[in-house]
């Protein structure tokens, strides 16, 4: 049987001594979207935070077999597990061009690859628009653009596993509309995602089955 | 002619130590937010650990300059491992204005009480790097040593500039101060650009305390008034930008000759403490005082 992409065993978390998510586990298995639902402040973005290495943990994390460290994010991006957190955390003083390449640190740090890379970059063709914004301030974007900016980011670190929490936060319908249509096409490209979202309407757009988090825990097991 | 040249001079080499602390400030602020308010306790150990390590403890001069140097280092690395990692990387400690200024406050005290204690109240002052009298040129009269202060000043100064502007280092380094989480999730370990920023600039402030201290003599005193000059010249950079740091600072040593020569001496503090003030109401958001840049 082959390795599932991520598989999180009982993993849990503590701030303090709030307990925010509790003995977790889930696997998605390669090619699939995954929702991870339930009220806001129950866990869940404590959970893919702490998946991604950026809090420590209890559990094991898994990608495709290799098991990643707690608490070392680039260990993770390596390994091809990689978050597009919630509110975006752009580097607001950098054009949108710096923020999106500097999504490929993890591989070149040198600048003439980086440049090359850019040159050839697919992220731009997923979103064409960024294009004419590419020398703007990521902090001068709208929440719209801000958020593809932060996608590219995420797709410039060349994700096996693709974490997203809250992609659609504070977005207006029609651009809440937009990324959907592009989670809706990586799903179809066999990009492995793990979605954190409030709204389990729109999740089950895009995502094959979901599972639901109440007070840190997993109230419905992955079917 | 000769007069104006003369003060120009002079305020240029004392427009390289602001710039130089001024850049130091700036380029680690840019990194992690926090003010280096040790930066010119840094400067006057390696100053007054090299007069010392030379002129009593009998070591030869290249050796003393090694010495106090790697030892600067070490106490920077020291600091920043039993400090400023177990309070930001691990999330232990306080944040905030805590973060911004107490910490390198409490070890600026530190290396004073330590400096008073290994080398008592004495002014030091390191040997001359480039000995001879001074240069002169159409009546234009300059210290080497201040030559020296001069060109570190700028060559601190492009090559903040120019690491920030043209390396993928350098942008990585700008991201963990414009976001740590959104630097981490891309594989930015923000803590080592911190650790390696502080280190080096703390080295460069202790080659410059031991070019500059011919000139000025350092006690253990020291350090405080050279932080608090770098923080005005960098508060003209926006905290962010050395090179720019390094313009202001020659800019107000430049201001502060002329006033000196051309009025009085007594109004040199007045003039740095004035621009200090005007930073404070006009510039606020840069001392983290007012709204947060776009």
């Amino acid at each position: 049987m082959p390795a599932a992409a991520l598989e999180v065993s009982d993993v849990s978390v503590r701030y303090g001594k709030f307990v925010a998510v509790e003995s977790v586990t889930l696997s998605v298995a390669a090619g699939e979207c995954v929702a991870v639902i339930g009220p806001n402040g129950h866990g869940k973005s404590s959970l893919v935070t702490a998946v991604a290495g950026l809090v420590r943990r209890g559990g094991t994390v898994r990608v495709f077999g290799t098991e990643l460290p707690a608490g070392r994010p680039g260990t993770a991006v390596r390994a091809g597990l990689v978050l597009v957190p919630e509110r975006r955390h752009l580097y607001p003083a950098l054009t949108a061009r710096d923020n999106i390449m500097l999504g490929s640190y993890a591989h070149t740090r040198r600048l003439g690859a980086w440049r090359a890379w850019e040159d050839v970059s697919d992220v731009l063709d997923m979103f064409p628009e960024l294009a004419k914004l590419l020398d703007q301030k990521a902090g001068t974007l709208s929440g719209g653009q801000q958020q593809m900016v932060a996608l590219a980011r995420g797709m410039a670190a060349r994700p096996k596993v693709l974490l997203l929490d809250e992609p659609c936060l504070g977005l207006a319908e029609a651009v809440a509309r937009r990324v959907y249509d592009w989670l809706a096409l990586m799903t179809a490209t066999d990009m492995t995602i793990l979605l954190v979202e409030e709204n389990p309407v729109h999740a089950m757009n895009v995502a094959s089955r979901a599972v639901r988090i109440y007070k840190g825990v997993v109230e419905v097991p992955a079917a | 002619m000769s007069e104006f040249l003369n003060l120009l001079a002079a305020g240029l080499t004392s427009g390289g130590i602001y710039g130089i602390f001024g850049a130091c400030l700036a380029v680690w602020f840019r990194v992690c937010n926090i003010l280096n308010l040790a930066v010119g306790d840094f400067a006057m150990f390696g100053a007054i650990g090299t007069a010392w390590l030379v002129q009593t403890a009998g070591l030869p001069f290249g050796v003393g300059i090694l010495v106090a140097v790697v030892g600067v280092g070490l106490a920077a690395w020291l600091f920043d491992w039993a400090v400023l990692h177990v309070a930001f990387d691990r999330g232990a400690g306080a944040h905030g204005i805590v973060g911004v200024f107490f910490y390198t406050f409490g070890l600026s005290l530190v290396l004073e009480g330590a400096a008073r204690a290994m080398f008592g109240t004495d002014v030091y002052g390191a040997p001359d790097i480039w000995k001879g009298p001074a240069l002169s040129v159409a009546g234009f009269h300059v210290q080497r040593a201040g030559v020296l202060v001069i060109a570190l000043a700028i060559v601190t100064g492009l090559a903040g500039w120019a690491y920030l502007r043209f390396t993928v280092s350098g942008r990585a380094a700008s991201a963990c101060g414009e976001s740590v989480i959104g630097s981490r999730i891309v594989g930015i370990d923000s803590g080592k650009f911190r650790r390696r920023i502080f280190i080096v600039t703390a080295v460069i402030a202790a080659l410059f305390g031991i070019v500059e201290s011919p000139l000025s003599g350092y006690t253990y005193l020291s350090g405080p008034t050279l932080s608090l000059i770098g923080v005005v010249a960098a508060g003209f950079a926006s905290f962010r930008r050395p090179g720019r740091a390094v313009a202001a600072g020659l800019a107000i040593g430049v201001a502060e000759a002329m006033l000196g020569g051309y009025v009085s001496t007594s109004y040199d503090d007045v003039l740095l403490y004035a621009i200090l003030f005007c930073v404070i109401i006009f510039r606020p958001e840069v001392l983290g005082l007012g709204a947060e840049p776009a």
